[in-house]
């Protein structure tokens, strides 16, 4: 009996360990979008990423959504109201449906991208205006997901048994072209946020260059070195000066 | 080099009030700092040849203001968000339309087998 739920237990821990342990449903997170010219800092926009179950009559999915808005400040200037939200698997976060609604200073786009696991395509609709629709159906590899799942399943892998410089490939889909993105592990630092000092897991993204480590690579991003990963911070380089992204809130997390 | 720094004084310092009535009105502090470094030092070199331009003390005022509007919006601005009512209702409507397109969608694949799996571990569990 003793060996048997000994087994058990071991075969659901070992099942249990390639999944979703880091986020749930409810989990709130809410940055500020700065621009940063030689240490001064104008906040630009706040943006949040939010998971929520959505029901469906055969089975519950989460829905994970990044959303981008100007500041007031901004409103009359260049005004962004952006909408990214993927509903995927809540275990292994893969990718079903994907909407993307962006309203950037005027300019509107909204995509569409149904996924097919098992013919590996993409079924895509654009419109860029009411009577502006584009169909399109884009082969992919297998473990492509979306610009969001992407940015979620991050956070998904075990930093603490990497070594420092290991990198993870990330293929995605975005602008209905795949295009592969890629993290570098370089290690913990501990860092001051607004929900307090946090020891983190600091990566660089999206460049396959070598030399990353040496800081050539100007793209970071911070993810607590605890269950939940939770991004805190992140540093992008942009033509003059810094984009940052600080942590203002995080609510219903999971652990 | 009287003439130079005047003239730099005076782009500065337009400079200044124009970034600060933006929303970007933290930068203004760059070339308000800049006109007044190159206000002074067209001052004392006026001063030196004996005439001060009135254009120099012009270049002054329009430094204080453009700092009295950096001050002004640093402490009653608020970084707030607003008007996010279409935002809200293109977010409902798009989870409406979702959820329909999604019932339709084959959704079996690995996380059903994999929901199966632990029902029966667990299901073994009650039986022993």
């Amino acid at each position: 009996m003793q060996r048997i739920f000994l087994i058990v237990l071991c075969l659901i821990t070992i099942t249990l360990s390639a999944q979703n342990n880091a986020i749930a449903p409810g989990e709130k997170l809410t940055y500020t979008a700065s621009y940063n010219m030689s240490g001064i800092l104008t906040d630009i926009a706040q943006v949040t990423m939010e998971a929520s179950a959505v029901k469906t009559s055969k089975t519950t999915l989460l829905k994970l959504q990044c959303k981008a808005t100007s500041y007031s400040k901004w409103d009359n200037f260049f005004k962004i109201r952006d909408l990214y939200e993927s509903y995927v698997s809540p275990k292994s976060l893969t990718p079903y449906l994907y909407n993307r609604d962006i309203n950037e200073g005027g300019y509107y786009k909204n995509m569409k991208y149904t996924f097919s696991h098992k013919t590996n395509t993409v079924k895509s609709v654009q419109k860029k205006k009411p009577n502006k629709v584009e169909n399109k159906t884009v082969s992919i590899n297998t473990g492509t997901k979306d610009i969001v799942s992407t940015l979620y399943s991050i956070r998904l892998y075990d930093y603490a048994s990497m070594t420092i410089g290991a990198r993870k490939s990330l293929p995605i889909i975005f602008d209905r072209e795949e295009v592969k993105g890629q993290i570098t592990y370089l290690g913990k630092e501990t860092i001051s946020t607004a929900i307090g000092k946090k020891e983190c897991y600091k990566l660089a993204i999206g460049s396959s260059q070598a030399g990353v480590l040496q800081g050539k690579n100007s793209n970071f991003l911070w993810l607590t070195a605890d269950e939940n990963k939770i991004p805190v911070y992140g540093k992008f380089k942009i033509p003059v000066g810094n984009g940052e992204l600080k942590i203002k809130s995080a609510t219903g997390l999971k652990n | 080099m009287k003439k130079i720094f005047t003239i730099l004084a005076i782009i500065a310092s337009i400079l200044a009030i124009i970034l600060s009535v933006l929303p970007v009105s933290n930068l203004a502090i760059v070339p308000v700092v800049a006109a007044i470094i190159f206000g002074i030092a067209a001052f004392y070199l006026s001063k030196k040849s004996g005439k001060v331009n009135k254009i120099i003390k012009f270049t002054f005022y329009l430094s204080f203001i453009a700092l009295a509007i950096i001050l002004y919006k640093a402490v009653f601005t608020e970084t707030e968000v607003a008007d996010v009512e279409n935002l809200e209702a293109t977010e409902t409507k798009l989870e409406e339309e979702s959820i329909e397109e999604l019932e339709d969608l084959d959704i079996e694949e690995i996380d059903m087998e994999e929901i199966d799996i632990q029902d029966a571990d667990i299901e073994d569990i009650l039986i022993e």
